[in-house]
C-alpha cells in the first residue's frame, strides 16, 4: 500500500446525498475525494431505483392513457413484451445523467475514487479497488452516504429470477403475467400500480390494513379504489405464512387467513437496509442505532466528532431530494460554511399510479396534536381541467389550523400530485394564509385550481363557526 | 464483422477467400437446429403456454424426450424418485428447468457435420454449456437478468462449430489439405460473423443476438453491454473450470479473479470468490444435463 492521501473531505458513496455534499464542499475550495464502490455514479437513485422506475411508470401511463382511449386507437399491448422494450429510453437517460455528474464532479475539481470504502479508524479510510489494490485515505471530515438496500426477509427466498427484490424486478426479461407484491409501502405501491397499469395482474399483500398508511385513509382510499378500478387486488391484515417457487410455473404465496396466490413473479418490497456491511464502522467507533441505521445529530453529525452522516442511511424521510440537501448541509457543517435554515417541510412524492403527494401534517396527525382543525377538499372529477383531462380520481386536501387561516399540511391523490404539492409548500413555507389560495388568479382550466376549491371550503366552515 | 476482415493467415489464403466468399453471399450452412427445441425456446417463452404442452412438444421427439428424461432422473434433479412420465417430469423440474434441459440437449455433436474433429466440437458444446451455468449464476450475484443468462452463455460460441463445420466442407470443395491448428486459428477468425447467423437464423431472443454480436467488443454492445458482460464472465469461469490446470495457456484461479470483465461488472475479490463456491452445484447441473 502506498502513502496516505489526504483530503479535507472524504465522501463514501455517489448517490444523490454524496454527490451533493462533494460539489457543495469542492465549490467551496475544499479538496474533496468522492469515494464509490460501483462503476457508475448516482447510487440507488439513478442505477436501480428512482429513475428506472420512474422511466417504466411513464410507459405504464401511455399504455393505460392507450387502453383508455380504445376508441381513438386499437390499442392492445404485445403478450409477449420484454421489459427493456417498456424501460426503453433508460439507457439514454442514465448516460446523460451520468455525463453531466461525471462532468459536473471534474468542473468542481472533486476527486472520483472507484473503489470500495471501510474505515480503519475515525480519520483514515482504507480503498479496495475491483482488483484488490488498496489505498489510505485521510480526513479530519468523513461523510458517510452509502445508502441503503432492499431488506431481504429469511423467509423469503429471492432468487433474482422468480422471487425479486426492487433492486432486481426491473431485471426481468418478459413482462409477465401476474405479479405478487409483498408490502405496501412506497415503493410497493409504486411497483404494483406501474405493473397493473401494464396489463400484469398484480395482487398486492400486507400485514397492515391499507398501504401508505402514513397518508389519511381518504386519500389511499382512493389510491385502492385506482388498483382496483385497473384490476389489481389489495390484500390487506394479511401475513405471509410461506412464499416458494414451486419449481414449475409458479410463485406460491400461502397466507394466514388460508388463502394461496399464485404468480409469475414476485417482488418482495419489505423495506430498506442501510448498506454498512462493508465500512466496518465500528473501527471508527460507530454502531448502528436500534432500527439499523446511523444516528445523527441536528447537524447531521455522528456520535464521533467529525464523521457525518446523510441520505438513506440516517433513515427517513429516505428520499433523493431530501438526501440531496442532506448531504449538501452535511459537507457545510462539517467545513464550517454557511447554510441557512432547512426547512423540515419535505414533500413526499409517490409515483404509484394515481399519484400521491403530501407536505406538512396529515389530518390524521393535525388532529392528534391540535384536536380541532378545519379541513377543506376539492374532487378532482369537480375541476374543470380534470373532467376534460379524464383525471378525475383525485383529490387534494387542505389541513388548516384552529383560527380557519394557518395552514398545517396538504395532500393530493391524482395523475400531477408531485408538482402541484409544491403551489402547497411554497405557501406553508411562506406561511400564508388559506385566503391567500382564494385571492391568487390561477390559470383555468388547471388542475391546480383545486387550491382555491379547498380553500374556498375551509373559509366557507370557518365563516359558520365564526 | 472485425475479425473477418484481419489480415490472411499464412498459406491458408486459398481457404480463406473461399470462406470469405461463402460469408459474403450468405452461403453458410447453418444447422437446423431441430423443430422442437426452437419450439421449446418459443414455448416457454409464451406467457400462453403451460406444461402440458411442453410435454406434448418434447414428447413428439423420442430422442430429445428420452434426454430430457434420463437429465429428470439424475441425482442431482430427483435424488429419491422416479419419473416416469415427462409431464411429471415437468411438473418436478418447472417449464424453465426442462427447457434448457432440452435446449442444452439439442445442441450437440450430431449437429454439426464436421468429420475428424467431432471431440473438438464435443470439447467446445461443453465448454458452451459449463459458460451458460456459470453465467447464471453471475447473473445472480449482480442482481442482472438471470433467465437470459443460461441461453446467452450457452449459445455465445456458436459460431464455433459451424465454423469448423464450414472450414471442413469449403476445404474438401477447393482439395485442401487443413490440419488442427490451422482450423483452430480460422475458425477464431470467422466465428463470430457465422455466429450470428446462426442465432439470427434460429430465431433466438433479440438479446441473444445482441449478445453474440457483441461478445468480443462487450464495451460497444448498448443496451446489451450487461448480459454481454455477463456471458462474458460465464465464459471466462468456464474457461477456468474446463482446462487441465498447469496446461499452457490455461486461466488459473489468481487470473480468472483478475479478469477485467469481472472487474467491469464490479465484482470485488471476495464477491467473485463466493461465486466460486457456486463450482460443486454447477458442476452437478453440467454432469446432469449431459446426462
Ligand atoms: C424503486 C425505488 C424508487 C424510488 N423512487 C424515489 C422517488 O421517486 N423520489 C425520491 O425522492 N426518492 C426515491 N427513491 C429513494 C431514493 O432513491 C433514495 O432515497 C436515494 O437514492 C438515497 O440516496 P443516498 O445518497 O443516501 O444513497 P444511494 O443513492 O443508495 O447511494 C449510495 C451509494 O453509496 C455506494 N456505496 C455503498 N457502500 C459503499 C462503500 N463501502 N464504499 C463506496 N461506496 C459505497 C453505493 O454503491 C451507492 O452508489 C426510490 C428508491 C427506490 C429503491
Amino acid at each position: 500500500m502506498s502513502q496516505t492521501i489526504s483530503f479535507d473531505l472524504l465522501v463514501i458513496g455517489s448517490g444523490p446525498a454524496g454527490q451533493k455534499a462533494a460539489v457543495e464542499a469542492a465549490r467551496n475550495g475544499a479538496s474533496v475525494a468522492l469515494i464509490e464502490k460501483t462503476r457508475e455514479l448516482g447510487g440507488a437513485c439513478v442505477q436501480r431505483g428512482t429513475i428506472p422506475s420512474k422511466t417504466l411508470r411513464e410507459n405504464a401511463l401511455r399504455v393505460k392513457n392507450m387502453r383508455m382511449n380504445a376508441q381513438i386507437a386499437n390499442f392492445k399491448l404485445a403478450e409477449d413484451m420484454e421489459l427493456a422494450t417498456l424501460i426503453n429510453r433508460l439507457s439514454e437517460v442514465l448516460e446523460a445523467h451520468d455525463n453531466y455528474m461525471r462532468k459536473q464532479l471534474q468542473r468542481s475539481g472533486v476527486e472520483l475514487i472507484h473503489g470500495r470504502a471501510t474505515f480503519v479508524n475515525e480519520r483514515e479510510i482504507q480503498v479496495e479497488n475491483v482488483s484488490g489494490t488498496k489505498q489510505l485515505y485521510r480526513s479530519q471530515h468523513i461523510l458517510i452516504a452509502t445508502g441503503s438496500h432492499p431488506r431481504k426477509p429469511d423467509d423469503i427466498p429471492i432468487d433474482h429470477e422468480h422471487l425479486f427484490d426492487s433492486d432486481s424486478i426491473l431485471s426481468m426479461l418478459y413482462l409477465p403475467k401476474s405479479l405478487t407484491v409483498l408490502g405496501g409501502g412506497v415503493i410497493a405501491s409504486e411497483y404494483a400500480s406501474i405493473f397493473q397499469a401494464l396489463g400484469v395482474k398484480v395482487t398486492m399483500i400486507d400485514k397492515y390494513p391499507r398501504p401508505l398508511g402514513f397518508l389519511d385513509d381518504d386519500l389511499t382510499d382512493t389510491f385502492i379504489s385506482g388498483f382496483h378500478h385497473m384490476g389489481g387486488t389489495w390484500k390487506g391484515n394479511t401475513k405471509i405464512t410461506r412464499c416458494f417457487w414451486n419449481g414449475i410455473d409458479a410463485v406460491v404465496t400461502e397466507c394466514d387467513d388460508g388463502s394461496v396466490i399464485s404468480s409469475d413473479k414476485l417482488l418482495c418490497a419489505a423495506g430498506r437496509v442501510a448498506n454498512v456491511k462493508e465500512l466496518h464502522i465500528e473501527n471508527a467507533g460507530l454502531q448502528l442505532n436500534q432500527r439499523g441505521l446511523i444516528s445523527v445529530d441536528d447537524q447531521l453529525q455522528t456520535d464521533v466528532a467529525g464523521i457525518y452522516a446523510a441520505g438513506d442511511v440516517i433513515g427517513p424521510p429516505s428520499l433523493a431530494s431530501a438526501s440531496m440537501e442532506q448531504g449538501r448541509r452535511a459537507a457545510c457543517n462539517a467545513l464550517q460554511i454557511e447554510t441557512g435554515n432547512m426547512h423540515n417541510t419535505i414533500p413526499a412524492g409517490i409515483y404509484s399510479i394515481p399519484e400521491l403527494s403530501s407536505v406538512g401534517l396529515s389530518e390524521t396527525q393535525a388532529r392528534e396534536k391540535y384536536g380541532d382543525i378545519f379541513v377543506g377538499t376539492a374532487r378532482f372529477d369537480e375541476i374543470a381541467r380534470g373532467q376534460i383531462s379524464g383525471i378525475q380520481n383525485g383529490l387534494l386536501k387542505i389541513v388548516c389550523a384552529k383560527d380557519g387561516k394557518t395552514i398545517l399540511g396538504v395532500m393530493i391523490v391524482g395523475e400531477g400530485a408531485t408538482e402541484l404539492i409544491h403551489i402547497g409548500q411554497m405557501a406553508l413555507l411562506n406561511q400564508c394564509s388559506v385566503d391567500f389560495f382564494v385571492e391568487t388568479i390561477f390559470n383555468f382550466p388547471t388542475l391546480a385550481e383545486a387550491y382555491r376549491a379547498a380553500a374556498l371550503e375551509i373559509i366557507h366552515a370557518r365563516k359558520l363557526r365564526a | 464483422m472485425k475479425n473477418a476482415e484481419a489480415a490472411p493467415l499464412s498459406g491458408l489464403e486459398p481457404l480463406e477467400s473461399a470462406i470469405d466468399a461463402q460469408i459474403r453471399s450468405n452461403q453458410i450452412d447453418v444447422p437446423m437446429l431441430p423443430e422442437v427445441a426452437g419450439r421449446v425456446v418459443r414455448l416457454t417463452q409464451d406467457p400462453k403456454s403451460d406444461a402440458m404442452q411442453l410435454a406434448k412438444l418434447i414428447q413428439s421427439d423420442q430422442i430429445l424426450a428420452g434426454h430430457v428424461m434420463r437429465v429428470a432422473n439424475s441425482a442431482l434433479y430427483s435424488p429419491n424418485a422416479t419419473l416416469i412420465s415427462l409431464q411429471q417430469a415437468i411438473a418436478r423440474l418447472g417449464m424453465k428447468l426442462i427447457s434448457e434441459i432440452a435446449l442444452a440437449a439439442s445442441i450437440n455433436s450430431s449437429l454439426f457435420n464436421a468429420p475428424g474433429f467431432e471431440s473438438h466440437i464435443q470439447y467446445e458444446i461443453r465448454y458452451s454449456l459449463l459458460a451458460g451455468l456459470w453465467a447464471k449464476e453471475i447473473a445472480r450475484a449482480c442482481r442482472r437478468n438471470v433467465e437470459a443468462a443460461f441461453l446467452t452463455g450457452l449459445l455465445h460460441d456458436i459460431g464455433r462449430p459451424v465454423a469448423t463445420q464450414t472450414i471442413i466442407s469449403v476445404a474438401k470443395d477447393i482439395k485442401f489439405t487443413i490440419d488442427k491448428r490451422s482450423l483452430i486459428s480460422l475458425e477464431d477468425k470467422y466465428q463470430r460473423a457465422i455466429g450470428v447467423k446462426v442465432v439470427e437464423q434460429w430465431e433466438m431472443p433479440q438479446i441473444v443476438i445482441e449478445v453474440v454480436r457483441h461478445f468480443d467488443d462487450y464495451q460497444n454492445a448498448g443496451d446489451a453491454i450487461k448480459p454481454t458482460m455477463i456471458a462474458r464472465a460465464g465464459a471466462e469461469f468456464a474457461d477456468h473450470f474446463m482446462c487441465e490446470q498447469g496446461q499452457e495457456g490455461c486461466l488459473t484461479r489468481d487470473q480468472l479473479v483478475v479478469q477485467p470483465v469481472l472487474a467491469d461488472l464490479d465484482l470485488y475479490q471476495d464477491e467473485i470468490l463466493e461465486i466460486l463456491e457456486k463450482e460443486p452445484a454447477v458442476q452437478s447441473a453440467m454432469e446432469a444435463l449431459q446426462a
